[in-house]
């Protein structure tokens, strides 16, 4: 009888690295920026189909910025909804218009920086999506607080990326997935291109569900059987397997994976091979022969 | 149950998957022809069937079965109710797949309507056409108090207290009478039991069962179920604050917006007006059915403590009234009302017709927002005594009979009394005075076989 | 409490007007105190936490918990013990979350004894279910601080001593019963290789001299609790590594040898997995641990069910690298947001907090000192308290390289 209203919020964070969609669209893929864009729109209103309760957020993660597409804040409210002319469910068509607003501004911002500068130097292929998830994170603290009394808020946040994984953001990467693991938020991975380490860690700490699509085509058919059940929904659902996740760590100054390997016991980097400086707290160390065992505990 | 109770019966509810039920297969078909309607329908049935329909939204042919639904065993009973119920909403039909392996099909029609509502397409909804600026425009705080003045108007008149600025009209009595609340005597109305259990409950039930009983009605008004029913889906899922153009609404639908507007669901500054704003009270109706243990119309102001002192931070006379239904009024101060919950004062309510659950749903849903911050919100000990209250007036059970005695020998006893329980009809024996109590169906057969007795002994 | 000691004792130092802290304005209302006290209170929190120190990142902690008699005392519900214990497990969950390759023991003390519960161990579950189990047995006898003490030295001096070494007595009794002078005893800890022990002490009914010398002398903190939430507080600052003091003799640094193994899920008939008994639950006498996932460990492949973990055959530490990166946040914490009123922010129109988009209607605003972007008050709390990181520093392409290869 007590059971408290849940209100459930989807967060999309969604890859918009133009020199990766550039290729795509250089080579005559299908899939281009606007069909995922499409398809996320679809998707993100399935969701609010759901129910009245449920919440959307869209996050756009580019080369050196990341920025919310919707909602936008309260000022840029004021100007007048136009209600759609077909048969369209209104609240539908103004997410659907915003996405597509925003979109174009986002391109067009980046269009005028590239005409401004004297030289086109070379952008990023990567994308921050570390810099997205802190900002998800935040607006989700925001959202629970804001919540009246009586009603719970529970969150999950979808990412779709193509490019490759930006290896100096693994510190605020592993921050960001752990806050969301202490919050109990899940994260979901839906990957375009190639295979990222980096979201399949993420996925396995949060239990969310990681999936590489086989065929680009068919994302909104991946993005509707798969992404769009929440949480509690999962387990009646048939779903993909879980991926193994590979745990090995990846050694400070190769980026090779190891198996065994020397850290330091001020900075905790880790390295392949012993060298007397640590190069990231320039502490330095004792020369050591073979490795020292630690010596059995005595017994009592 | 208690005989004195029997006549009186608890009112319910019904959800919308409940009332589309009763409608008749070709009704619901032409429902299906409006997006409004599909999108309501699809918010209504159970979460898992919603995901089975997103799954083949956009299919055309049949979905092998195995494909949509997973046969996990644990949830499989989840997965069959989801099942039937899309099929007793005539949403998705069995069809076998050409190998033969059992398929889903959707609905045509509710399928393309569904589209529309995600996706566009189609013809616009009723009050979409661009609108120039009202220079009367209203916000949302005129228009909830508008809403509630409305609504209690009805409410006042059931009471029978004339606080109500305007009185009701007779479309409004009409739909009282007829759907039980109110009953007539004497040429005046006056409300019965089942009144008092609609008083209350929370606003936006009130709201969505009194719709009901309307709709119910509307046949015999010459009026068109199907366009009235649209329009009020469409209703349901405008926003708040917005206002809507009433160009493009048949004859029918204009006369239900003008009887939408005497109960309070939209705000017309005048009869021929263009435009119109729906109110707090229409918007969601079909989707806020009695799943929160909230009232979002009104704020809460009743605090219950522990040792059964109720404290109503309201002026308004008709809260006091409900209030005054099952506690004990002690004091009155201009913001508050300080009221007792006692033996006796629940005793009356049950009399009347009111059940445990019911007030404590009442407690609940008007309770103020510190009250809301414990868990659970009213105390446990209240909770328990006023349902131990009600259990207290159900320690009998009647049960009619046929008694027999003034058996001449302890062996006749024995005999009947054996052959009773043997056919299963005995109630109560006492061997010592020699008393037999049979059921009142199983009297003939106890006769038939003493008579056969008596005569083949002598 | 214990560390000023110029201040004196508490009745020595003056009342504390709280009273006048609150002031009414023109209407009446103490809103604008309280909402000041808060906000004042907020920041302070971000203050308190002192930056720029070395951390000892690997911790081999003891705690001591006094099962004496003194203990049955029902001053904090239901027991004391009961009490201690419950919040010991939320002690031990938090402890395990930000140390994540420290290791723990448990001791306790009763009867004029000492005796050990856990060995020094990374798997908190273990720690939890004997801290549940002790919960049920009686205090009884005295309190004996030496022979804690001892106990703890005896495996404490066996650490290597770059990680750090502690011990956390928590005393419930006002008295100890020793076998010998534990004043010469304190004195060992000064030898070599119990150096740089620290000891702190948590009491539960008054302040005993004995244990403001031990910490003083160790550099440890000694509190008594006032209530149950005071408790809590107490046991919460002991979760975060303790600043590495550098007045001691000079530490030397080494090196950890450390395994990541291989998670095998399993399962898979092709790959030609054997199920296999892991080491971890080799003496149980249920079937517990027989299967084909799990991590083998890459020095000599026997098989564990969880991390972190030290090889019982090659006395490897065996962790996974999400345990590493979780305490990677102690070393490169953001840099305290400066605050700066809202009204000399130069904007058209309204200012949003960068983060949650939140207007902001306070009239502090707060900006990053690197990616000088606005943020509210809340998200500058959870971006330090909980996240760890700045979100506009993280959304701009130029701080990135910057701050994987520095330290603050």
């Amino acid at each position: 009888m007590e059971d408290k209203q849940n209100n459930s919020l989807l967060i999309i964070i969604l890859d918009t690295n133009p020199v990766w969609w550039g290729r795509k669209q250089l080579a005559n893929d299908q899939l281009t920026l606007s069909h995922c864009v499409d398809c996320v729109t679809v998707l993100a209103d399935s969701h609010l189909m759901l129910t009245h309760k449920n919440k959307l957020a869209v996050i756009a993660a580019h080369t050196d910025h990341s920025v919310f597409l919707y909602p936008r804040p309260q000022s840029e409210k004021s100007m007048a909804v136009k209600l759609p002319d077909d048969g369209q469910y209104e609240v539908f068509s103004q997410v659907e218009g915003q996405l597509r607003s925003q979109i174009q501004r986002l391109i067009a911002a980046d269009k005028v920086k590239i005409d401004d500068m004297y030289e086109v130097a070379e952008q990023p292929s990567d994308s921050l999506v570390a810099g997205a998830i802190s900002m998800a994170l935040c607006y989700t603290h925001r959202l629970e607080k804001e919540c009246p009394i009586g009603e719970t808020l529970s969150t999950r946040i979808l990412i779709i990326k193509g490019s490759n994984d930006c290896p100096s953001q693994y510190m605020n990467f592993m921050n960001a997935v752990f806050t969301a693991q202490k919050l109990n938020i899940v994260i979901d991975a839906c990957v375009l291109d190639s295979d990222s380490g980096l979201l399949q860690q993420a996925c396995d700490i949060t239990n969310g569900i990681y999936l590489k699509i086989p065929q680009p085509l068919g994302l909104l058919q991946y993005l509707t059987w798969v992404f769009l059940p929440d949480p509690n929904t999962r387990s009646k659902m048939a779903l993909p397997p879980r991926a193994q996740v590979d745990y090995r760590a990846a050694c400070f100054c190769h980026r090779h994976l190891i198996d065994i390997g020397y850290v330091c016991s001020v900075c905790l980097s880790i390295y392949c091979t012993f060298s007397p400086i640590c190069s990231t707290c320039q502490t330095t160390f004792k020369i050591v022969g073979p490795q020292k065992l630690m010596k059995k505990k005595k017994k009592l | 149950m208690a005989s004195n109770t029997s006549s009186m019966k608890k009112i319910v509810c019904k959800d919308l998957h409940s009332y589309l039920r009763t409608l008749p297969p070709t009704v619901l078909d032409r429902l299906y022809c409006h997006p409004a309607t599909c999108l309501a329908v699809f918010r209504d049935i159970p979460e898992l069937s919603r995901h089975y329909v997103m799954r083949i939204l956009y299919v055309e042919q049949a979905v092998a079965q195995a494909v949509v639904q997973h046969s996990n065993n644990k949830y499989f009973r989840e997965q069959f109710e989801a099942a039937a119920a899309l099929v007793e909403l005539r949403v998705w039909y069995e069809q076998p797949l050409p190998g033969g392996m059992p398929g889903w099909l959707l609905n045509h029609v509710f399928r393309t309507n569904l589209v529309t509502a995600l996706l566009g397409g189609g013809t616009s909804w009723i009050g979409s056409k661009d609108l120039t600026p009202d220079k009367y425009a209203k916000d949302i705080l005129f228009l909830d108090k508008y809403a509630l003045e409305r609504w209690e108007c009805v409410l006042h008149f059931m009471v029978g207290s004339n606080e109500g600025t305007d009185g009701v009209n007779k479309d409004i009595t009409d739909v009282l009478l007829h759907s039980g609340l109110m009953r007539v005597d004497d040429g005046e109305p006056s409300i019965t039991a089942e009144g008092f259990q609609f008083l209350l409950m929370d606003t936006s039930s009130q709201v969505w069962f009194f719709l009901l009983q309307y709709l119910d009605t509307v046949q015999s008004r010459g009026m068109d179920l199907v366009e009235c029913l649209a329009f009020l889906f469409q209703l349901s899922f405008s926003t708040l604050g917005k206002d809507y153009c009433t160009q493009g609404m048949s004859e029918n639908q204009l006369r239900f917006l003008q009887h939408l507007r005497e109960f309070g669901l939209v705000y017309q500054r005048k009869r021929k007006s263009h435009r119109y704003y729906p109110t707090r009270l229409a918007v969601n109706i079909v989707s806020g059915l009695s799943k929160s243990n909230i009232d979002t119309h009104r704020p809460g102001f009743i605090v219950v403590e522990t040792n059964y002192r109720v404290y109503a931070y309201t002026d308004s006379p008709l809260q006091v009234a409900l209030l005054a239904l099952f506690c004990e009024m002690l004091y009155r101060f201009p913001n508050m009302v300080a009221a007792n919950l006692s033996r006796s004062s629940v005793r009356e309510a049950l009399a009347r017709g009111i059940t445990a659950d019911q007030i404590l749903h009442f407690l609940q849903s008007h309770a103020h927002p510190e009250m809301l911050k414990k868990s659970p919100v009213v105390p446990p000990t209240i909770r328990d005594q006023v349902k131990l209250w009600e259990l207290e007036r159900d320690r009998f059970k009647f049960n009619d009979g046929v008694m027999y005695n003034q058996f001449l020998s302890q062996a006749d006893f024995e005999l009947l009394r054996n052959y009773a329980k043997d056919i299963g009809v005995l109630v109560w024996e006492m061997p010592e005075k020699r008393v037999l109590i049979v059921t009142k169906s199983g009297h003939d057969d106890v006769k038939k076989f003493w008579k056969r007795q008596k005569s083949s002994s002598s | 409490m214990g560390d000023e000691d110029d201040k004196g004792y508490r009745w020595e130092t003056e009342y504390e007007k709280t009273w006048e802290e609150l002031h009414e304005d023109e209407s009446g209302s103490l809103q604008a105190s309280v909402d000041d006290i808060l906000h004042r209170a907020k920041r302070r929190l971000l203050q308190d936490r002192v930056t720029n120190v070395r951390l000892g990142m690997m911790r081999h902690l003891f705690i001591v918990i006094d099962a004496s008699s003194a203990m049955s005392d029902q001053d904090l519900k239901p027991t004391r013990l009961i009490a201690t214990l419950k919040l010991l497990e939320f002690f031990v969950e938090e402890y395990f979350d930000q140390n994540p390759i420290s290791q723990l023991g448990l001791l306790i003390s009763r009867n004029k004894r000492a005796e050990k519960i856990t060995e020094l161990g990374g798997n908190p579950r273990r720690h939890i279910k004997a801290l549940e189990t002790l919960s049920t047995q009686a205090c009884q006898g005295e309190f004996s601080l030496q022979n804690s003490l001892e106990l703890a030295l005896s495996t404490l001096k066996h650490m290597p001593s770059h990680a750090s070494r502690e011990l956390l007595v928590i005393m419930g009794s006002l008295t100890t019963c020793d076998p010998g002078d534990i004043k010469e005893h304190i004195k060992v800890l000064f030898t070599q290789d119990c150096a740089n022990i620290r000891c702190s002490v948590i009491g539960l009914s008054a302040e005993v001299r004995i244990c403001k010398t031990l910490c003083q002398r160790t550099g440890g903190t000694y509190n008594v609790i006032l209530d149950e939430s005071h408790f809590k507080d107490l046991l919460s600052q002991h979760v975060t590594p303790p600043p590495a003091t550098c007045d001691r003799k000079v530490i030397i640094n080494f090196y950890l040898l450390l395994g990541f193994p291989h998670h095998t899920l399993g399962g898979d008939k092709d790959t030609g997995e054997k199920p296999s008994m892991c080491m971890c639950h080799l003496d149980s006498k249920t079937s517990q641990g027989f299967s084909t996932t799990g991590y083998f460990c890459p020095q000599c492949k026997s098989k564990y069910c969880e991390l972190p973990i030290e090889c019982k055959a090659c006395s490897l530490t065996l962790v996974s690298a999400p345990h590493l990166a979780r305490s990677y946040h102690h070393l490169f914490p953001p840099e305290p947001y400066k605050e700066f009123l809202t009204s000399d922010i130069v904007t058209d129109g309204q200012v949003c907090c960068y983060a949650c988009q939140i207007e902001i209607l306070d009239p502090h605003v707060y900006v990053c000192g690197k990616c000088e972007k606005y943020f509210c008050l809340d998200c500058d709390l959870f971006a330090h308290e909980t996240l760890h990181s700045c979100p506009g520093c993280a959304s701009s392409r130029n701080l990135q390289t910057i701050q994987a290869t520095s330290i603050s």
